[in-house]
C-alpha cells in the first residue's frame, strides 16, 4: 500500500525519505465492508482517501434514484471532496462499492503538512489542479460527446469497471440511461472480436 | 508587468478584495504578485483564445463577460460564463500545456488581471505565498464546477433556470439568450417559455 502511494505522489513530486516518513505520520490505515459509508450527506467532510484495494463511489439520492458523481479505484483519492474544500456540510455520501482498504488524511492534519514546508504546499497544489482538470474534463464530455461517444471513452479507459461497477451505477456515472447502456454494451461485446 | 502605481484605487482595492477571499495579503503582498501579472483589456465579442492554440494565462476579470465554449458542427456549447471577480481559462491546456479544445471569447469590453504561464512558475518559486495562493484558487475553481454539475445532476430544466436567474439576474441583459440557454442546457424554445417565471418570481 505504501510503495502505490509513494508511486503516486512521485508522479507530482519527488519526497525525500524523510518527507514520506512525516506524510506517513500523518495517515491513518482504515478498511470499509461493501456498501460501508464513510461520509454521509450533511457531514463536513473530514478526511480524503486514497484507495489500495477496493472501489468507492460518490453519490447522492435524487428521490430514490442514485446519482453517481465520481467512481474511485486502487491508486485513486476520493472522499466528499468539496465539502472537504468548502468546509461545508457535504451534498454527497462516499460509499464502499467493494470491501476497500485505504489511507485516510484529516482535515487539519493536511494543514499542518502545509505549515511544515513549502514541499507540502506545492505537492497539494499540484494534486488539487489534477481535480480540477478531471472536472472540467467531465463538464466538457458531458456537453460535448454523444452518449455513445462517452459509453465508449469511458471503457476504454476503465475496461475493468464494468464488471466491477453494478449498471446502473455505471449508466448514472455517464449520463446515460440505463436502456441505452444497455444497448450500447450489447453492441461493443458483438465488436470486440473485430478489434 | 503590472505597475500597481498605474492603476486606480478602486481597481487596485477590487484587486485585493479578491485575493483576500483566498488568503489575507499586505497591500505590498499584492503589489509584489501584480508585478507578475499583465492587464489585459479586450473589445467585445473578441475571440482570445481559439481551439488548438495552448492557453497561455491564467485570467481574473476585472470588468466584462468572458466565456468558454466547444464548438460541434456549428453550434457553440458553452461550458463557462465568467463575470466580475471570477477566474477564467482553458484550464486543462493551461495546466498540461495541450491545445486547447475549446474557445475564450468577450461578450462585451473586458479588463483582466493574467498571469503567464512561466510568470506563474516564477511566482510559485519565489512569491512565499503562492503556493497556496495558487491550490486555494484552484480549490475555488473546482468547486464552482462542481456546483455546476451537481445543478445539471440535482434539477430540473425548470429549477437550472430559476435558480440561475435568482442568482445572477443582472446576466439576462448582459448574455444573449441563445448562450444562456446552452449554458443551462436548455433549448432556446424551452428558455423563451421559461422567460414568463421571470416576472412570476419578481412579482413574488
Amino acid at each position: 500500500m505504501i510503495s502505490s502511494l509513494r508511486d503516486y505522489l512521485n508522479q507530482f513530486v519527488q519526497l525525500t525519505d524523510e518527507e514520506f516518513r512525516l506524510l506517513m505520520s500523518k495517515l491513518e490505515a482504515c478498511k470499509f465492508q461493501k456498501r460501508e459509508l464513510l461520509t454521509n450527506t450533511g457531514e463536513v467532510e473530514n478526511y480524503l482517501y486514497f484507495i489500495e484495494r477496493g472501489l468507492v463511489k460518490r453519490c447522492f439520492l435524487k428521490n430514490d434514484e442514485v446519482i453517481v458523481s465520481h467512481i474511485a479505484k486502487e491508486g485513486g483519492i476520493i472522499g466528499a471532496t468539496p465539502s472537504f474544500f468548502s468546509r461545508q456540510p457535504s451534498r454527497y455520501m462516499v460509499e464502499a462499492l467493494e470491501p476497500t482498504t485505504a489511507l485516510r488524511i484529516s482535515h487539519s492534519n493536511l494543514e499542518q503538512l502545509y505549515t511544515h514546508s513549502k514541499t507540502w504546499e506545492k505537492l497539494g497544489r499540484v494534486i488539487t489542479a489534477g481535480y480540477l482538470i478531471q472536472q472540467e474534463q467531465i463538464l466538457y464530455d458531458t456537453t460535448c460527446l454523444t452518449v455513445r461517444q462517452r459509453f465508449v471513452k469511458f471503457m476504454k479507459e476503465n475496461p475493468d469497471l464494468i464488471l466491477r461497477v453494478p449498471q446502473k451505477l455505471l449508466a448514472s456515472y455517464l449520463n446515460i440511461k440505463q436502456e441505452t447502456f444497455s444497448r450500447l454494451k450489447h453492441l461493443m461485446t458483438e465488436k470486440q472480436p473485430q478489434i | 508587468m503590472i505597475n500597481t502605481d498605474n492603476i486606480s484605487e478602486a481597481s487596485f482595492a477590487y484587486i485585493k478584495a479578491y485575493f483576500d477571499k483566498f488568503l489575507p495579503m499586505t497591500p505590498e503582498e499584492i503589489k509584489g504578485l501584480m508585478s507578475y501579472c499583465d492587464l489585459r483589456q479586450f473589445d467585445k465579442n473578441t475571440v482570445i483564445l481559439e481551439q488548438g492554440e495552448v492557453d497561455d494565462y491564467l485570467n481574473m476579470i476585472v470588468t466584462g463577460i468572458v466565456i468558454k465554449y466547444a464548438k460541434i458542427g456549428n453550434k457553440k456549447m458553452i461550458l463557462q460564463l465568467s463575470t466580475e471577480g471570477h477566474v477564467i481559462n482553458s484550464e486543462i491546456s493551461f495546466l498540461t500545456r495541450t491545445p486547447s479544445k475549446v474557445y475564450l471569447e468577450t461578450l462585451e469590453p473586458t479588463m483582466m488581471v493574467s498571469l503567464q504561464y512561466e510568470k506563474m512558475e516564477e511566482a510559485l518559486a519565489l512569491f512565499p505565498k503562492g503556493e497556496r495562493l495558487g491550490r486555494l484558487i484552484q480549490e475555488g475553481m473546482y468547486l464552482k464546477k462542481d456546483e455546476r454539475r451537481y445543478a445539471m445532476l440535482s434539477k430540473s430544466m425548470r429549477e437550472r433556470f430559476l435558480d440561475y436567474v435568482q442568482q445572477h439576474p443582472h446576466m439576462i441583459q448582459r448574455v444573449p439568450q441563445k448562450y444562456l440557454a446552452s449554458y443551462l442546457n436548455i433549448t432556446s424554445e424551452t428558455f423563451s417559455r421559461f422567460k414568463h417565471l421571470i416576472r412570476e418570481s419578481t412579482a413574488k
